[in-house]
């Protein structure tokens, strides 16, 4: 077996004799540090199986935040050729759009800090958070639930939930267009019936956060962000809903891949082709969920714009950006000197398309997409910005966070929860949990340093550093 | 070989590991092991039944169906599972009986949320003392 070949100081190439089967190589985005805790678990091996499904065009990818997930590495990344290639429902993920989204408020650092207590208690009272926490009291009938599923974002917006300003700013305008509730089964709806409007647990979180450095000038001004200026970030998905659609799809891909003669080397990574009955059903249902959480994130923006409301007397904030983690979608990128239409899995990796594309707001057009990068709990998070390098190597993508070093176990022994708080609040950092071991688990020395993963993003150039952002506040569910 | 299960290690989550004299016991014990992830089995009561019939393809995809109907049945339905009486396990078709009650916040002690049950390393190996299986959730 060939190993991993070092191109440069930031990427590391995979090459088709690392195993049999590879249709195309492997290429991992990594420092000599980070590569090291990538070749660690099973990141490698699932980055080549990924290389072994049919019609993929480039190379399959892994992003500097990889680590092992189940069928695609977490941080991976694939484009299937839209007519000969497959979708793979492990390729998207259970946590259909998970995914990030950032809002700026006119208030500085010094005016938050003194009220922060008060805030925290607010949105912690006022965002359902926390293993099963239920939404909207009762849950949406079925027929309501339908509208969000085709309307995402804007369902939010038509019930209350932000303003029509706010859709202009999220990914897909809120709403994947091709999104059928028809596709979407009834156990997945009566698993996000009640949990719309609701933050969920593991690694999801609303913090609040100051802009503690500039790094591109002209991209924080067209993203309305300053030094010290406060900013929220709110972390979550499609919940049950979009856990249980993965789920569905998992079972039906298998049994189709039979008819269309499909062989593959992990049963996670079940797959058909894009074109088929089932692959477009998926596609459909995928849309559904994706809405979901598009519609999640815009409730919980809601209660967090009331209870700045609350404290403060204005909740004036304003949407930034809002990106999915974990999304297929259908992409016309340059692949080897030709244009070509191609589903991209995002599977822990954020698009970062560049300035002067018709898919980002005019009013960034001039600079290009927000990548919102949250790092682990208690540390920083950023903001950059797409670039050309993405569309030519990663197919507009980049990485998504920090990344998991450490299980969940072994993150809870080395930690107690009292400890961690008190030495999060010498750093001035005040936590809001809903479980106490929920809070060890997501020590943030369970993570990789996610200033490091930003580090080779822009060193790679497969986007540019922005902004940094620091928290003082965090709601856990 | 004696009943049990133990928690496994994942770097982004977790698995159980699960064992018995027979395939029976050992997928009993592995539905077991996935409510102790989600609720402390202490503080629930067997109140209520729910009788559940699954097919599968094979004995690893039938105990990944099983284990998503436990799943889908406490976030699904609100239905929380403590004792399981497993009628008829064959290597594609099984029958049970689970007991349990309603999700109460104020009296079940709930631990984890569970996204899924995953394919991911899935075992399920009938040896001559016994039987073993594994699987990985993703939370």
């Amino acid at each position: 077996m060939t190993r991993l070949q070092q191109l440069d100081d930031y990427r590391y190439l995979i090459p088709k004799s690392f195993r049999e089967g590879m249709n195309v190589e492997g290429l991992i985005f990594a420092s000599s540090e980070l590569i090291k805790a990538i070749e660690n678990d099973l990141t490698l091996m699932q980055v080549a199986n990924v290389a072994t499904l049919p019609g993929l065009v480039g190379r399959s990818l892994a992003m500097p935040d990889a680590h092992q997930g189940y069928g695609f590495a977490i941080g991976g990344v694939a484009a299937a050729d839209i007519h000969k290639g497959v979708v793979s429902a492990g390729g998207v993920g259970f946590d259909i759009n998970c995914g990030v989204r950032l809002l700026r408020s006119g208030f500085h650092l010094n005016e938050v800090r003194p009220k922060l207590d008060a805030l925290l208690n607010q949105m912690f009272r006022d965002i359902p958070c926390g293993t099963g926490k239920k939404g909207i009291v009762g849950g949406l009938s079925h027929e309501e639930l339908d509208r969000v599923l085709e309307r995402g974002a804007h369902w939010a917006v038509e019930n209350g939930y932000g303003s029509a300003e706010d859709l202009q700013h999220i990914e897909e305008g809120g709403k994947i267009p091709n999104a059928d509730p028809n596709k979407v089964s009834r156990r997945a709806k009566e698993r996000g019936r009640d949990q719309l409007g609701t933050l969920g647990s593991g690694n999801h979180f609303v913090e609040i956060q100051f802009v503690s450095e500039v790094f591109d000038e002209e991209a924080a001004k067209a993203f309305g962000l300053f030094t010290d200026q406060i900013v929220v970030l709110i972390h979550t998905g499609s919940r049950g809903l979009g856990h249980q659609v993965c789920t569905d799809y998992l079972e039906i891909m298998q049994d189709a891949m039979r008819e269309y003669k499909i062989t593959i080397v992990d049963r996670q990574l079940a797959c058909v082709p894009i074109q088929s009955p089932e692959g477009q059903s998926y596609l459909q249902a995928m849309a559904s969920a994706a809405n979901f959480a598009f519609a999640n994130r815009q409730m919980i923006t809601h209660w967090t714009r009331q209870a700045f409301g609350r404290i403060f007397g204005s909740g004036d904030l304003k949407v930034v950006y809002d990106v999915c983690h974990n999304i297929a979608k259908e992409e016309t990128h340059r692949v080897g000197g030709s244009s070509r239409k191609v589903l991209v899995h995002r599977k822990g990796a954020t698009r970062a398309f560049p300035k002067h594309r018709p898919e980002i707001p005019p009013d960034y057009d001039a600079v290009g997409q927000p990548v919102l990068i949250p790092g682990s709990m208690g540390t920083c998070s950023y903001v950059l910005v797409g670039t050309e390098k993405a569309m030519d190597e990663t197919f507009g993508s980049s990485c998504h966070g920090a990344g998991r070093a450490m299980s969940r176990h072994a993150a809870k022994k080395q930690i107690t929860a009292e400890q961690l708080l008190h030495d999060l609040k010498e750093k001035g950092i005040h936590v809001r949990g809903a479980s106490k071991s929920g809070l060890t688990e997501e020590n943030p020395d369970a993570y990789k340093d996610v200033s490091l993963v930003v580090e080779v993003v822009h060193n790679a150039g497969i986007a540019r550093k922005v902004a940094k952002l620091v928290p003082i506040g965090v709601i856990k569910g | 070989m004696d009943e049990g299960y133990r928690i496994l290690e994942h770097p982004a989550d977790m698995g159980i590991e699960a064992c018995g004299p027979d395939l029976n016991s050992a997928f009993k014990q592995a539905a077991l092991g996935l409510i102790s992830i989600i609720v402390d089995p202490a503080s629930v009561d067997p109140r209520e039944q729910r009788v559940v019939t699954l097919q599968g393809t094979d004995s690893e995809n039938l105990l990944v169906k099983w284990l998503s109907e436990i799943l889908y049945l406490y976030d699904g339905e609100d239905f929380v599972t403590s004792t399981i009486t497993i009628k008829k396990l064959a290597a594609t078709e099984l029958e049970a009986v689970l007991a349990g009650e309603a999700v109460d916040g104020n009296k079940h002690r709930l631990r984890m949320d569970v996204k899924a049950i995953t394919y991911h390393q899935l075992r399920v190996e009938e040896r001559h003392d016994g039987c073993v299986v594994s699987v990985f959730l993703d939370i």
